[in-house]
This record gives C-alpha cells, sequence and structure tokens, in this order.
C-alpha cells in the first residue's frame, strides 16, 4: 500500500501520500528507513532546521486561508506533522517553500474547505476568458490614480476584510502572487492548477479586490464618488 | 501587433499590465512594453497604480507571526513521532 503510493507518488516534486494516523506516519518513517542514509533523529533535525523558518509565513498564509486564528493554528500543524511524513519524497535543491505551500494548501481544501461549508468555485473560468477581461476592463474598470491615493491611507484591517471576501481561489492565487512572490508556475503546482487559470484567478481576483476597497475608501469619505469617473 | 510605441497599442500594453508587474513577461515583451510606457503617459501612470495596488496588498495582507506555542507543540510532535520510529529501529535484536 505504502509502496503502491510512493512509486505513483515518484517523479512527482510535489507528491504527498496520504497519511491519515500516527501509525501510518510511523510506518513510513519504518519503511523509509532502510532507504535512506540518515537516522530518524538526523531527519528531524534536518526537517526542523530547514522546514520550520516558513512557520511564520506558513501561518500568515494560513491566517488568509481559515480567517480565523484557531483554525490556522490546526492547519499549520497539520501541514508540518504531514510534510515531516513525507519529508522522505522532497528532493533537496528543490523549491521547499513552494512544497509546504502545497501540502498547506491540500490540507485547507480537503479539511477546512469542507468544514467551512464554501461552495467550491466553478473552475469555467479560461484564458480567453482572462484577456476578453482584461480588454474590457481598460476602457471601464482599471483603478484610477486618485483612488489608489486614497486606498493608501486605509486601516490594515479594511484591505485584510477586503481580501477575505475574495472567494477562496482568488483569495489564494492573490495571496501567493502579491504577498508571497510566488511565480505563476509555482502557483499552478500549488494549487494544481493550469497556469492559464492561475491568470484568470489572479485577473478576478485583484479586479475585485480593487472594487472591495474602492468601496471601503469611499464609506470612510477617503474618496468622493464622483472623482475618477473621468476617461 | 499595434501601432503605438514599442508596437504596442494602449490596450495591449494595459492587457500586460500585471504580467509585467508580477515578471512574468519575457525580456521582448519587456522592452517592447518599456518602450511602450517611455512614450505613452496615461499607460505609465496606469502601470505606476497597478504597481502601487500590487505593493499595497503585498505590505498589509501578510507578515503575522506565529504565536510561540505553535511552535512549541509542532516541535514537541517532531520529537514525539521520532521517537516512536526510533525506538523501533533501534530495538535490539
Amino acid at each position: 500500500m505504502l509502496l503502491a503510493e510512493r512509486s505513483a507518488n515518484q517523479g512527482v516534486g510535489f507528491a504527498l501520500g496520504t497519511v491519515s494516523s500516527m501509525t501510518k506516519l510511523v510506518a513510513s518513517f519504518r519503511e523509509v528507513g532502510h532507504v535512506a542514509e540518515e537516522t530518524a533523529e538526523e531527519r528531524r533535525a534536518r526537517f526542523e532546521r530547514d522546514a520550520l523558518p516558513f512557520l511564520d509565513q506558513l501561518y500568515a498564509a494560513a491566517l488568509r486561508m481559515t480567517r480565523n486564528p484557531a483554525d490556522a493554528e490546526d492547519l499549520v500543524q497539520e501541514t508540518y506533522v504531514k510534510a515531516f511524513a513525507a519529508f522522505h519524497q522532497f528532493t533537496e535543491g528543490t523549491n521547499l517553500k513552494a512544497w509546504l505551500y502545497r501540502i498547506l494548501t491540500n490540507t485547507f481544501i480537503n479539511t477546512y474547505r469542507k468544514k467551512q461549508r464554501q461552495p467550491l468555485e466553478a473552475n469555467t473560468d479560461t484564458v480567453e476568458d482572462w484577456q476578453l477581461a482584461a480588454a474590457e476592463s481598460h476602457t471601464s474598470n482599471g483603478l484610477r490614480s486618485a483612488e489608489m491615493e486614497a486606498l493608501d491611507h486605509l486601516p490594515d484591517s479594511d484591505v485584510k476584510d477586503a481580501l477575505q471576501q475574495l472567494p477562496d481561489d482568488f483569495r489564494l492565487a492573490v495571496y501567493l502572487a502579491d504577498v508571497e512572490g510566488f511565480a505563476y508556475k509555482e502557483i499552478a503546482e500549488i494549487m494544481d492548477t493550469p497556469i492559464g487559470t492561475v491568470m484568470s484567478r489572479l485577473h478576478r481576483g485583484r479586479r475585485q479586490l480593487q472594487a472591495k476597497l474602492a468601496d471601503y475608501a469611499k464609506d470612510r469619505g477617503l474618496v468622493s464618488s464622483g472623482s475618477g469617473s473621468e476617461s | 501587433m499595434g501601432f503605438g510605441p514599442g508596437g504596442l497599442d494602449c490596450e495591449e500594453a494595459l492587457r500586460e499590465v500585471f504580467r509585467y508587474l508580477d515578471e512574468e513577461t519575457d525580456q521582448a515583451e519587456r522592452a517592447k512594453i518599456r518602450a511602450h510606457l517611455e512614450a505613452c503617459g496615461p499607460c505609465f501612470e496606469q502601470f505606476g497604480t497597478s504597481a502601487d495596488f500590487k505593493s499595497l496588498i503585498a505590505r498589509r495582507c501578510g507578515g503575522e507571526r506565529a504565536p510561540e506555542a505553535l511552535r512549541m507543540r509542532i516541535r514537541a510532535q517532531l520529537t514525539r513521532v521520532t521517537l516512536e520510529v526510533g525506538h523501533v529501529e533501534y530495538r535490539p535484536e
């Protein structure tokens, strides 16, 4: 079972075994112990040294995903346990940060999103879609510089709130690109989706976010409702 | 192929604004867009506004630190798992 899992996962940089219980987790270690020339203690030390420095970043991302600190802590802890169990599948020298984000995202989608009973985003977005929307946006909906200046005066809580209101897939794409600075290719791997879909989610997410933030700025009287309506 | 500066129409340049800011355009595309921006004030301003937006999200939406208790819980759990494995591995025959 584990062998089958492992061979199915080989060659995939981001492969994850489905580790559902501690027993299985320990079993996976025992088995790999023969293969890797590393004791369990050495592996733990290496994992802590390499993976634990990403704790703050993963926690911040988990906060954006789950929208509350208790769930974010659970999500991050589960992520680390899974990552440790699958660490033998990770190729040293490849992108550990992206690999951890992939596990985080996976865990969020499989556990927390179900728990939160959020409707899944319909996957109907395509590149064509994105290009059409982009073409139309330049004539109508681009953020005006006066509006942008107003957004700078919004409190942090407003900016975070606005991001939190985006659908999961849009929110995550925007977060991974703008806060974490991941490349589209990495986001595609993390979210397990084609690059075209990443671009579409980014485009729509940013547009929704700009609209929401512009509304917040208006509500706070930072920008008059008439400004920026030229062009 | 457009007829504006850099061989781009404004519409073509603006369509690529975030791909450019996300550093996803190739060298040839970047050169064309830069040439366009150098000659086109309105597009230059729109690119600047979009860059400001991107940086606003980057500055305001991350940066939380994980609680120390979480770090300790994770380390304790990793140690526990490792000890269980070690116990099995080093058991005398």
